[in-house]
């Protein structure tokens, strides 16, 4: 199945040596040079406001064209490093975004009952505000645990995650469980910095794209445009790409070779990779020895030796055991050992056992993917990976490992944080983590307060609160709103002892964009009031909301918001081109109210205090804690605190404030003294087998404990277990369209992708009688409570997928917007959440057993 | 006179589609009308399957058949070659949508302004966006489209869109004329799209078909585009058009 069409720079035989890399960070290769243009005014009445996206996630920078203060298009802004004057669809669409009039207008005050249709009454701001804030005032008196915020995307954490929570002591829950947040947990835990894995494209020679959907999504950290551009520059320098998929159609035309692998099966892989790269020998012993927990003597219990509570390490030389960091030791990486008479291994020596097992062969059988296939493209990683070989960069010689990963949201399956840490070891092994040309996890090397903190849990007795955080359930916890809902339904059930009574969901639909839609349908019966805070009237507002107040889209300030491409450093801030249609109101105006109405604006903790915290200003620049500000005053006061002398003022000029290159110093974690700030990579988790044995201790179920364990350990997924007829495993995705499920009712948009569709493989279809267009059933299967759910929709047919595997977008299944109507069902109402249904980090899985038949 | 061409770099296209969502902001073509077109391509069979994008903008071409068959000389060629349609000449024969190989016309059966998606006039947009837009329909409405430009002085950037009459791909006239490039280049991510001017050696689209092979879409029906492709993710004759837009006739 290889498609090699391009050229592909096999690893030369350079390993041992020494090259420098000219103009590293400050410039490099780039060979993408955009088309952008600075436009000349020339059409009366013409002028251009800098501004940012308001749709995707990384807040691409962009100029409001605007004739007599109308805005007629929105354009890439030239010198934005996340897109360089270029835009996606999405980003162009929004112009008709703003002006529809199906935004919600005013205030809205329901007028029927709740959990079906509902019918308003427009109300005035202060009417809406008065109401929605005693609502918090009154919860809050009585019981902060009773308030609940969900947010499905905040545009400016500091205003509202974080200021307005910590005011208000709501339970914040966000979106990332049904994003990619056990792949964060993943790398929080095993290597230290918040985020994902991603290549260092500028340096990055072999590229396995897993699961990356690089034509319709950004991957880690981008919603698009910055890592397509990279890519494109990768390959143009001869960068190999394998891509491994269900599907084909993420990766398109830059698959060099496409490994169609069986959905949930990506953790067997990753262990066959393990097993041949030590069966090869493509093994980094140096770090490995030095920077991870690799040669931790590990007891026959599984825990680790320790000495006067200190770990220890085999040193050959004296053939004694000696505390970890002893000066003088050069651990030994494998074997195993008596000390004091107890038998112990390396942490290394288990792992090389543990993977022993999983050979190509083996994986073969899980994954669906050729044996040989397996055993090349390992090898070629090998090879690629010039273990032994220095680069230097800025001055400082760092490991040069162009080997790398892109995998984002492979973290979406029940296995998806042992999969993402599997995937992990498989370059720890070849030295590529933070290495030149390797695996990254953010854009600088930044070790994030969870790496302690997730092997540091204690685990506790019920009463838990209603996500279950450090319950012995789920340890680490991403406080997936699913688990939420499942709990509402069942509070005694999981040692809760309370109902949230009232929400405040702020840009977020969860009866569209979570699974799974039937659970958030039961839970939200339950609270007694739900203030929404949105542009549009959400499925979730229609049904449930009692007050809406409706936000401004694009025509506000807001930020303070990252630009950099990873590369290079830069900020920047929403700003309005044009004043609020309609009667909507900026966000941080709207919190700023509701917490005068609540009385937690003013004062020491107040709104403000916390705003004046979270955006850390300066002494000279803190908010007054008893005069509610204009919001433009507040970024005023952000900006000159930062050093931007002209304050606010240079990002309605100019848009973006680039701060230049990161220095290799703040880029790699190699480039650190001592290299990681010291944080060691953690290839066995003996922390996660502590949690397993403590959950058990606890009462808790194999369903929650059987993924803690010390080395991702593959097992068939619980979806496997839903009866045969059940043939297809359905998968969900992203298109390039859309942004979640708030951008598929906007007409641009939906002009190009105007239908739901399930995409199933011709020789698949042919043997159900389905052939491409026709209307089918789909049923799913929740393999552990044999519950069914099923939805028509069009069949698509495609060669592009496995022929066992069905795939769905997870957009679409809106109905209060008319350009939303006849557009199909969302996936989400097939998928299930809670148990078997999600990570054991409280993730939400997208994959379920289906059957599918000619409607 | 520059001798204007767009190079397009199948290599680089990601398939997004901005290109066509840019042109239809910038030019405002009503709905289902497409002056630029990106077909998505699947051939071969699981698991040795192909995909591959193929930006289609008017061809521009320099023996132009639609020049040819038009009946009153709306369709016209300009100097820089732009291939160009007078709306105000236009009497909607339709000849050129007949005649052209690459489908890039399309005639407005329905009024355009009753055409944009939503419906502005009605009462609950119109009153709460006047204020703002000052009744444009649709609200991005571009003034630019209804001037007349070049030397000529006509009605050739969409002429405001009329039933009736024909309409394609101007590579953005009213932007080539400010200095600026078509909105389909400005917008694509990936810099796939490259427009500029073919006789100057140093222009963007001259450096990149010196550096590569180009080849025109069916150069041997003599039509002569300007529109020039380089890269190998070219769909071969077995590819079948996968995610059409709506409404799309391409």
């Amino acid at each position: 199945m290889a498609i090699t069409r391009r050229t592909f720079l096999k690893g030369s035989a350079v390993a041992g040596g020494t090259s420098a890399l000219a103009s590293f960070l400050a410039g490099g290769p780039k060979t993408l040079v955009a088309s952008a243009q600075q436009p000349a005014a020339a059409t009366a009445g013409e002028d251009f406001v800098p501004t940012t996206c308001w749709i995707g996630k990384q807040d691409c920078g962009m100029l409001a064209r605007r004739i007599n203060g109308r805005v007629v298009s929105f354009t890439g802004h030239p010198d934005h490093p996340r897109n360089v004057g270029t835009l996606c669809p999405k980003g162009v669409a929004q112009v008709m975004a703003i002006y529809d009039p199906n935004r919600v207008q005013t205030p809205l005050i329901r007028t029927n009952e709740k959990g079906k249709s509902g019918t308003w009454r427009r109300a005035s701001w202060d009417e809406a505000l008065t109401l929605v804030g005693q609502k918090i005032k009154e919860v809050r008196a009585r019981d902060k645990r009773l308030l609940i915020w969900q947010k499905g995307r905040s545009k400016a954490g500091a205003f509202y995650d974080n200021a307005f929570v910590k005011a208000s002591g709501a339970t914040g829950l966000g979106h990332g469980a049904y994003c990619s947040d056990a792949g964060y947990r993943a790398a929080e835990y095993t290597i230290g910095p918040h985020g994902v894995l991603h290549p260092d494209f500028r340096h990055t020679k072999y590229l396995i794209s897993w699961g990356w959907n690089v034509t319709n999504a950004g991957g880690n950290k981008f919603c698009f445009i910055t890592w397509p551009q990279q890519l494109v520059q990768a390959k143009e320098r001869g960068m190999k790409v394998v891509v491994i998929d269900p599907r084909l159609r993420g990766a398109g035309p830059f698959a060099d070779e496409w490994l169609p692998i069986r959905p949930g099966t990506d953790l067997a892989l990753a262990l066959s990779f393990a097993s041949v790269l030590i069966e090869k020998g493509y093994v980094d012993r140096g770090y490995l020895a030095k920077y991870t927990n690799s040669p931790y003597l590990v007891k026959e219990d599984g825990t680790f030796l320790r000495v006067d509570g200190k770990e220890q390490v085999w040193d050959p030389a004296s053939g004694s055991a000696k505390p970890v960091g002893a000066a003088g030791v050069e651990p030994a990486l494998e074997g195993e050992f008596t000390v004091g008479g107890a038998k112990v291994k390396t942490a290394y020596q288990l792992f090389k056992e543990h993977v022993a097992k999983s050979t190509p062969e083996w994986a073969a059988g899980v994954c669906g993917v050729p044996a040989a296939d397996i055993r090349r493209i390992a090898t070629e990683l090998g090879e690629n990976a010039l273990i032994g070989h220095t680069v230097v960069v800025d001055g400082v010689t760092l490991p040069h490992r162009p080997v790398s990963v892109m995998a984002y949201h492979m973290a979406q399956q029940e296995q998806g944080f042992e999969a993402i840490r599997a995937m992990i070891m498989v370059f720890m092994l070849l030295g590529a983590m933070e290495a030149v040309g390797g695996v990254r996890i953010d854009f600088t090397w930044k070790p994030y307060a969870n790496y302690e903190k997730l092997d540091q849990i204690k685990i506790k007795d019920p009463p838990y609160n209603i996500y279950l955080g450090d319950s012995k359930y789920f340890p680490i916890n991403s406080k997936l709103p699913g688990i939420v809902a499942k709990v509402m339904q069942n509070p005694a059930k999981y040692g809760v002892d309370y109902t949230p009574e009232v929400m405040i969901l702020h840009m977020a639909n969860p009866l569209g964009s979570f699974a799974s839609q039937a659970d958030f349908i039961a839970a939200y019966k339950k609270f007694k009031f739900v203030a929404v805070i949105d542009p549009w009237l959400s499925e979730t507002a229609d049904y449930f909301a009692d007050v809406v107040l409706p936000a401004a889209t694009i025509e506000k300030y807001e930020g303070p918001l990252g630009a950099s491409d990873q590369y290079v450093d830069a900020t920047t801030l929403r700003v309005p081109p044009m004043k609020p249609l309609f009667q909507s109101r900026p966000e941080i105006e709207i919190y700023m109210d509701l917490c005068e109405k609540a009385g937690i604006l003013y004062g020491k903790d107040g709104y403000l205090d916390q705003v004046n915290q979270a955006l850390k200003l300066k002494d000279a620049y803190k908010l007054d804690l008893g005069a509610k500000p204009a919001v433009r005053d507040i970024f005023d006061r952000w900006a000159k605190s930062e050093g931007i002398a002209e304050g606010v003022a240079y990002f309605e000029k100019k848009g973006v404030k680039a701060k230049g290159a990161f220095p290799a110093k703040k880029f790699y974690g190699f480039a650190q003294s001592p290299p990681f700030n010291g944080k060691t990579h953690r290839l066995y988790g003996e922390s996660l087998l502590r949690y397993q044995r403590e959950m058990k201790a606890k009462g808790a179920e194999k369903v929650y404990w059987q993924d803690y364990t010390a080395f991702p350990t593959w097992r068939p997924p619980t979806k496997d277990a839903s009866p045969a007829a059940y043939d297809l495993t359905l998968i969900s995705y992203k298109l390039v369209e859309f942004k979640q499920s708030r951008s598929s009712f906007i007409p641009l948009l939906a002009e190009l992708a105007p239908e739901q569709r399930l995409e199933i493989n011709p020789k698949t279809a042919k043997a159900k009688g389905v052939k491409d267009g026709d209307m089918v059933w789909v049923e799913s299967q929740n393999a552990l409570t044999g519950e069914t759910r099923k939805v028509k929709v069009r069949a698509r047919l495609t060669e592009g997928i496995r022929p066992d595997t069905a795939g769905m977008p997870h957009h679409y299944g809106m109905w209060t917007h008319p350009s939303a109507k006849g557009q199909g069902p969302t996936a989400n109402t097939l998928f299930f959440t809670g148990e078997g249904y999600v990570t054991n980090t409280a993730d939400q899985s997208f994959q379920v057993q289906v059957k599918v038949w000619k409607a | 006179m520059p001798r204007y061409g767009m190079v397009i770099d199948l290599d680089r296209c990601v398939g997004c589609r901005a290109c066509m969502e840019a042109c239809k902001v910038e030019n405002n073509t009503p709905q289902a009308i497409f002056w630029m077109y990106l077909f998505r391509f699947e051939e071969g069979e699981f698991p040795a399957t192909r995909i591959s994008f193929l930006p289609r903008p008017c061809m521009h071409c320099d023996n132009a058949p639609c020049v040819k068959v038009c009946p009153t000389g709306a369709r016209y060629k300009r100097d820089d070659g732009l291939v160009a349609t007078n709306a105000d000449a236009c009497i909607g024969s339709r000849y050129c949508v007949a005649a052209c190989p690459y489908g890039v016309n399309s005639f407005n059966w329905k009024e355009p302004k009753a055409n944009y998606y939503l419906d502005w006039s009605a009462p609950s947009a119109a009153q709460a966006l006047k204020p703002v837009t000052a009744g444009a329909v649709p609200p991005y409405d571009n003034p630019d489209l209804d001037r007349k430009w070049g030397k000529e002085q006509r009605k050739i950037a969409g002429g405001g869109h009329r039933q009736g009459i024909v309409e394609k791909c101007t590579f953005c006239v009213q932007r080539v004329e400010k200095g600026l490039k078509p909105a389909c280049v400005t917008a694509c991510p990936v810099s796939a799209l490259e427009f500029g001017d073919l006789d100057d050696p140093a222009s963007a689209v001259s450096r990149r078909l010196r550096s590569d092979r180009s080849f025109r879409l069916r150069e041997d029906f003599g039509t002569e585009p300007r529109v020039h492709y380089i890269g190998a993710a070219r769909a071969g004759t077995g590819a079948r058009e996968i995610e059409q837009p709506k409404g799309a006739t391409a």
